[in-house]
């Protein structure tokens, strides 16, 4: 999905590798090393500072090669851990005048529990057009599963099984978003176009970007994790496993072609305030329906209802006693 | 299973070398185990390039120092002070020497492991038992609930990397050490360039590739075990047995950072070996321990059990 230049992908597992990867993080295959030329004969080199020309020593409190005489340190290629940034994006495709009203909308939606004046008396405090990051990623995955399962079993309740399958995800999204709940993350997803993406941001000027906080290695770490949840939830529900009844499933994954993208995608995050408390409303970029987010609660209508269910209650207990 | 090797054959020999200093055109004179060497005369320091030798692999990666000598010594005279009581007498109390750093070569090991795997599995369940028991004087029949386990056999497959793995390439470092001293953080793992342990003591490879494929090979086996273990489902499990078929095999020779201390405790000793990870500063040693004071240590206990019998007996008596 990633329109930078791409590098040859691992020649064991088919993962995606990175321009500065020495090793496959995956299956930890080592990357070709870059053409050097090969010695023809002996020789004792005295390796030279870039900078000054004097002999170069590794030096422990650098971490690195440096020059005694003039400071200099020599570069060397090291495993890197930079932290993410997006490679794609969503335009926002709702305005902020859309993402308004749809505010509006939703404080206007009856339900039961809601103070009834709350279109009148909210009053918008902010509207922040925002990307939020996620990964997206594609693998295929041999599983190699073992569970107790009810099926085959003898004095106990229980018989072991064991079994394979390969499972293959594709656009599986994986929220990066400190700022956005896992549940918001989850209640959005589903409604972007990702055959929009585009290789820079588009939608209203004031729009901030959320940052990737976490690093390559995080990433890798929490697609990983992502995969193992998958392909547990996968083997419990597929009915791989015999039997009506599990339990102690294990399971353990060899990921192969695995490829990432790192998204930036638009959201609208506005607070209102109502009787001086803020709460919190997202409208979805791409379409301006799907409006949620925090509502006040009308004590009194609360308080009536605890209040009728007690006098029910009360009558209940009463006439059966009664009897 | 140790790195099973044959000396005469698992260990790579070659004559020295004479090489000219590229800074005072003075001639060095190289021992054919080190990478490394520093100009007698202008103090220059050197790294050797050769040509590709077959069955000799060129350094694919290096993981440099990060630990000071100063951390080094520092942490080595703490591990000496902790030494157990019944150490030979002037180990607790010595002063290491002279630290030498060294780049010490290992090689790193990983494959694709398929295994297929056997076991009896565990499965409990509980029922209940009739038992007899005297209670006041009589004869009492009782039932109590008892947990029993039902043995099942299990087999299946697992296929997964398996990353990560070193073994020392060194005469100079056995593996168990290089255990000792483990884990190294890869995650500073950098391509070998001569500028890396330029200045420093560095090894080549003395041991083949075919005897530390060998050694890596019996890491992975108990590596898949362990994995299968937490793998295994049921209550309990026994004689859980693997085949294990690695593919895609892949060996690298990487540098790893070691100190190196002597430790004079006694007068006409041999000195005491200490490692110290050049990265995480963990200590690695075997102090010998004293004959004399585990065997005192036993007569004095011996003396006070016997004591304490002879005791008992004359106040029982």
């Amino acid at each position: 999905m990633s329109e930078a230049a791409r590098v040859a992908p691992c020649e064991r597992c088919e993962c995606e590798l990175e321009a500065d990867d020495l090793r496959c993080p995956i299956c930890g295959l080592s990357t070709p090393p870059p053409e050097r030329e090969e010695a023809t004969r002996e020789r004792a080199k005295v390796v030279r500072c870039e900078s000054c020309g004097a002999a170069v020593e590794y030096s422990v409190e650098a971490k690195a090669p440096r020059c005694d005489y003039c400071g200099a340190v020599t570069h060397v290629e090291m495993t890197v851990d930079p932290v993410d940034q997006a490679q794609r994006w969503l335009p926002f495709t709702v305005d902020p005048k859309a993402a308004n009203q749809a505010l509006a909308g939703f404080l206007g939606r009856k339900a039961f529990f809601r103070p009834s004046g709350l279109a009148q008396e909210a009053a918008l405090e902010s509207m922040k057009p925002l990307w939020w990051p996620a990964w997206v990623f594609k693998a295929g995955v041999q599983v190699s599963w073992t569970a107790d399962s009810d099926a085959g079993s003898g004095r106990s309740d229980w018989a072991p099984h064991a079994g394979r399958t390969r499972l293959d995800f594709t656009n599986i999204l994986v929220p990066a978003s400190r700022g956005l709940k896992v549940e918001e993350c989850n209640t959005l997803t589903p409604r972007y176009r990702f055959e929009l993406g585009e290789n820079e941001g588009r939608g209203p000027e004031e729009a901030s970007v959320e940052r990737f906080e976490a690093t390559r290695s995080g990433a890798r770490k929490a697609v990983l994790q992502e995969v193992e949840r998958l392909a547990r939830e996968h083997v419990q529900e597929s009915g791989d496993i015999p039997g009506r009844r599990f339990r102690n499933v294990h399971v353990a994954v060899a990921l192969s072609s695995l490829r990432t993208t790192r998204w930036a995608l638009p959201v609208y995050v506005l607070a209102y305030r109502y009787r001086g408390k803020p709460y919190r409303v997202l409208v979805h970029g791409h379409d301006a329906e799907l409006v949620f987010g925090e509502s006040p609660i009308s004590a009194w209508r609360v308080l009536g209802v605890v209040v009728a269910a007690l006098i029910v209650l009360i009558a209940v207990l009463y006439f059966t006693g009664m009897r | 299973m140790a790195v099973g090797h044959d000396e005469s054959t698992a260990s790579l020999t070659e004559p020295r070398l004479h090489l000219g200093c590229q800074a005072c055109g003075a001639m060095l004179v190289l021992e054919p185990a080190l990478r490394t060497t520093r100009c007698p005369y202008c103090a220059a320091p050197a790294v050797v390039e050769r040509p590709p030798r077959p069955g000799v692999p060129e350094p694919a990666f290096a993981l440099g120092f990060a630990l000071t000598h100063a951390a080094a010594k520092e942490n080595v005279s703490r591990w000496l002070r902790s030494r157990s009581l019944f150490c030979r007498s002037g180990i607790r109390s010595a002063e290491p020497g002279d630290v030498h750093g060294v780049y010490v070569p290992a090689f790193l090991y990983s494959a694709l492991a398929k295994s297929s795997f056997r076991a009896t599995i565990g499965e409990d369940y509980q029922e209940q038992e009739s038992y007899t028991t005297t209670e006041n004087g009589k004869t009492v029949r009782r039932t109590r609930t008892v947990t029993r386990t039902e043995w099942r056999p299990l087999q299946g497959e697992l296929e997964g990397y398996v990353a990560d793995v070193l073994v020392t390439a060194s005469n100079g470092l056995r593996n168990e050490e290089l255990e000792a001293l483990e884990p190294f953080d890869f995650r500073a793992l950098a391509r070998y360039t001569p500028a890396l342990v330029s200045g420093w003591v560095a090894e080549e490879p003395s041991l083949t590739r075919e005897a530390c494929l060998k050694g890596a090979r019996s890491e992975v086996g108990e590596r898949v075990l362990k994995r299968l273990a937490g793998l295994m489902p049921g209550d309990s499990h026994r004689d859980l047995s693997h085949d294990t078929r690695l593919d895609w095999e892949s060996l690298d020779v990487c540098l790893l950072p070691v100190w190196v201390l002597p430790v004079r405790y006694a007068e006409g000793e041999a000195p005491l070996r200490v490692l110290v990870n050049g990265q995480t500063g963990e200590v690695h040693g075997e102090a010998p321990i004293s004959t004399w004071k585990v065997l005192i240590a036993v007569l004095v206990g011996l003396l006070l059990v016997l004591g304490g019998v002879l005791y008992a007996r004359g106040g029982v008596g």
